[in-house]
């Protein structure tokens, strides 16, 4: 078996979920989800393509990901396609145009609402979070279903329903009553991909089950990591683990400078891998990013 | 035609009243009006608020300087680099107003007012807490379909300031790289300050992509200011400066020490001193594309 890393099981299983005719919204601050759909565009959805917030703009073609200068990729002009006035209101997800996204939670509950807003009481919060941006708008409207990450499976996380301190984002509300029942027109939340589990929705119960779980990890191992009682999936398995090829375009093309860690390490590890990064992307003569 | 060029310290008496809902451009790291946030924590405005779509270090510095008292902003953070330390802090300890905003209530809020409507109606923050912290958000059914549907109140900015690349005399303002909802603030602002990097022949604007997104029409005051949004980005020129953030950061582990990145970095005699403290020749090279 090929070796790999955390980071790269996230963004190779998240890869993974996109088809050759998605549009890939890569928000800010987000190397994984970048990763994930520049992999994906240079392996079997050469058709799919980026839509950069940063950039407001469609972009056929991939780049190398980068930390500093990715400014320049998005929005320079011989990048450009199109310029999409106001993303929020121009790319609201809808069946024709299929828009992707991965939103990662602060906190997700056993239905799959989700908190980016604050941790404690919304009214005098133990710590203000930045905020939910537009999971708040778009969280019930996915016709391809809610895609959501979490790089670091625990409690803290996963918690039940009374222990979501704020609900920003939408999934199956308490899981009692169809979607449309609230006015909601989406899928609701599709899967859970984290650092041990492949967790997805039982299709009755509307509650989170594991569907795979990744290689080397016990069922009771994600659920001593989860805040509240996990279904199981019928056909529970083991994750299909990173290829050779896949660990290596993206090590080796996609993301080379390892940015995508910064949302996996933490602590001293870190500021020195970002200080890494921000050094070798300062002192590149050619400061476009690669094209792939 | 009234002569809109001037200098930063101008533009903010004339136009920057306390008490003001500011309307900043931009985005986290990207273009933000930062030359004009020091200026209006220099001139010691009060009671402002912010709205900005994505908040940055702009809002943050505000909140360190004592100059806001409310913010509605859809996700202010500093983007990989970690929390906005001050308004973390001030959010916290209740110094502030957060009106929760999203990224559709802001776009919407601002169409609002071009069509001078009292809400305009959306298909999303239903069951969000949003609803609970927001009693000007409301539910309702759609008098057509029966729809439920939530309606988000217009937002009227006072003052809107927007850094841009090329601006000519007259206002217009070219925006090269991202607009994000700069546009829809400067039209629906009742007062527009626009500083760039670069001043030209309003024939430039008509030819650069994008043409002039920034109407002159809607512009009071044109305040040249290259490396005006340093530490964030300003495209085509310059990408955002990452060593400074941290350092930013760093200070604003405290509110002293805010206080000391305030004496060094923002009670500065120019800008020309700013980029001095800053590093000079040597960090401007580094960042420019």
């Amino acid at each position: 078996m090929v070796d790999y890393t955390t980071d790269e099981l996230l963004t190779i299983l998240m890869a993974r979920q996109v088809t050759n005719k998605d549009v890939m919204i890569v928000g800010v601050a987000t190397p994984i989800v970048w990763s994930a759909f520049t992999l994906a565009k240079v392996t079997h959805a050469p058709d799919a393509i980026f839509h950069y917030l940063m950039g407001n703009t469609f972009v056929w073609e991939a780049r190398q990901v980068s930390l500093l200068w990715l400014e320049l990729g998005a929005a320079s002009r011989c990048h450009r396609l199109h310029n999409t006035g106001e993303c929020t209101l121009e790319l609201l997800p809808h069946d024709i145009l299929t828009t992707i996204e991965f939103f990662r939670p602060a906190q997700i509950d056993q239905f799959g609402n989700t908190n980016n807003t604050v941790i404690g009481d919304w009214h005098k919060p133990k710590v203000r979070l930045p905020g939910a941006a537009g999971i708040p708008d778009f969280s019930g409207l996915y016709s391809a279903g809610q895609h959501l990450y979490v790089p670091r499976h625990d409690k803290r996380t996963f918690v039940p329903a009374e222990k979501l301190f704020f609900r920003s984002g939408v999934g199956f509300v308490d899981g009692t009553r169809p979607l449309t029942d609230y006015g909601l027109i989406g899928r609701g939340p599709k899967f859970v991909i984290t650092n041990l589990a492949y967790l997805d929705f039982d299709p009755k119960e509307h509650r989170m089950r594991i569907k795979t779980v990744h290689p080397g990890v016990t069922v009771e191992k994600v659920q001593e990591n989860t805040g509240f009682e996990l279904l199981k999936a019928p056909d529970l398995k083991e994750t299909k683990p990173p290829t050779e090829t896949e660990v290596r375009i993206l090590r080796e093309k996609v993301d080379p400078l390892g940015i995508r860690k910064l949302e996996v390490l933490t602590g001293k590890e870190r500021a020195e891998l970002l200080e890494e990064i921000i050094r070798k992307e300062y002192s590149r003569v050619d400061r476009m990013p690669p094209r792939l | 035609m009234k002569d809109k060029i001037m200098s930063l310290k101008e533009a903010i008496e004339l136009y920057v009243e306390d008490g003001d809902l500011i309307g900043i451009g931009g985005l986290s790291f990207w273009r933000k009006a930062t030359a004009a946030t020091r200026e209006i924590i220099r001139q010691k405005k009060k009671n402002l608020g912010v709205v900005s779509f994505v908040g940055g270090i702009c809002a943050d510095m505000l909140i360190g300087a004592g100059c806001l008292d409310r913010i509605r902003t859809s996700f202010i953070g500093m983007e990989l680099f970690g929390l906005a330390p001050n308004h973390r802090r001030a959010v916290g300890a209740g110094q502030i107003k957060v009106f929760e905003e999203t990224e559709a209530t802001i776009a919407l809020g601002l169409k609002a007012i071009y069509l001078k409507l009292p809400f305009l109606p959306l298909r999303g923050l239903l069951e969000t807490d949003i609803l609970k912290v927001r009693d000007d958000i409301k539910e309702f059914n759609c008098p057509l379909t029966g729809d439920k549907l939530v309606a988000c109140p217009p937002i009227q900015v006072d003052v809107a300031i927007i850094h841009v690349p090329y601006a000519d005399e007259k206002g217009n303002g070219n925006i090269q790289g991202p607009v994000w909802l700069d546009d829809d603030l400067a039209k629906t602002a009742k007062k527009t300050i626009v500083t760039c990097e670069k001043i030209v022949e309003t024939e430039d604007i008509i030819h650069f992509q994008g043409k002039g997104q920034i109407p002159m029409q809607k512009v009071d005051a044109v305040v040249k200011v290259p490396f005006g949004a340093h530490p964030t980005s300003c495209f085509p020129f310059y990408t955002y400066d990452a060593d400074h953030m941290m350092k930013y950061i760093q200070y604003c582990q405290t509110a002293d020490g805010f206080k000391e990145y305030e004496k060094e970095y923002i009670a500065v005699a120019s800008h020309e001193e700013y980029l001095e403290k800053i590093g000079g020749i040597k960090e401007i090279l580094k960042i420019m594309t």
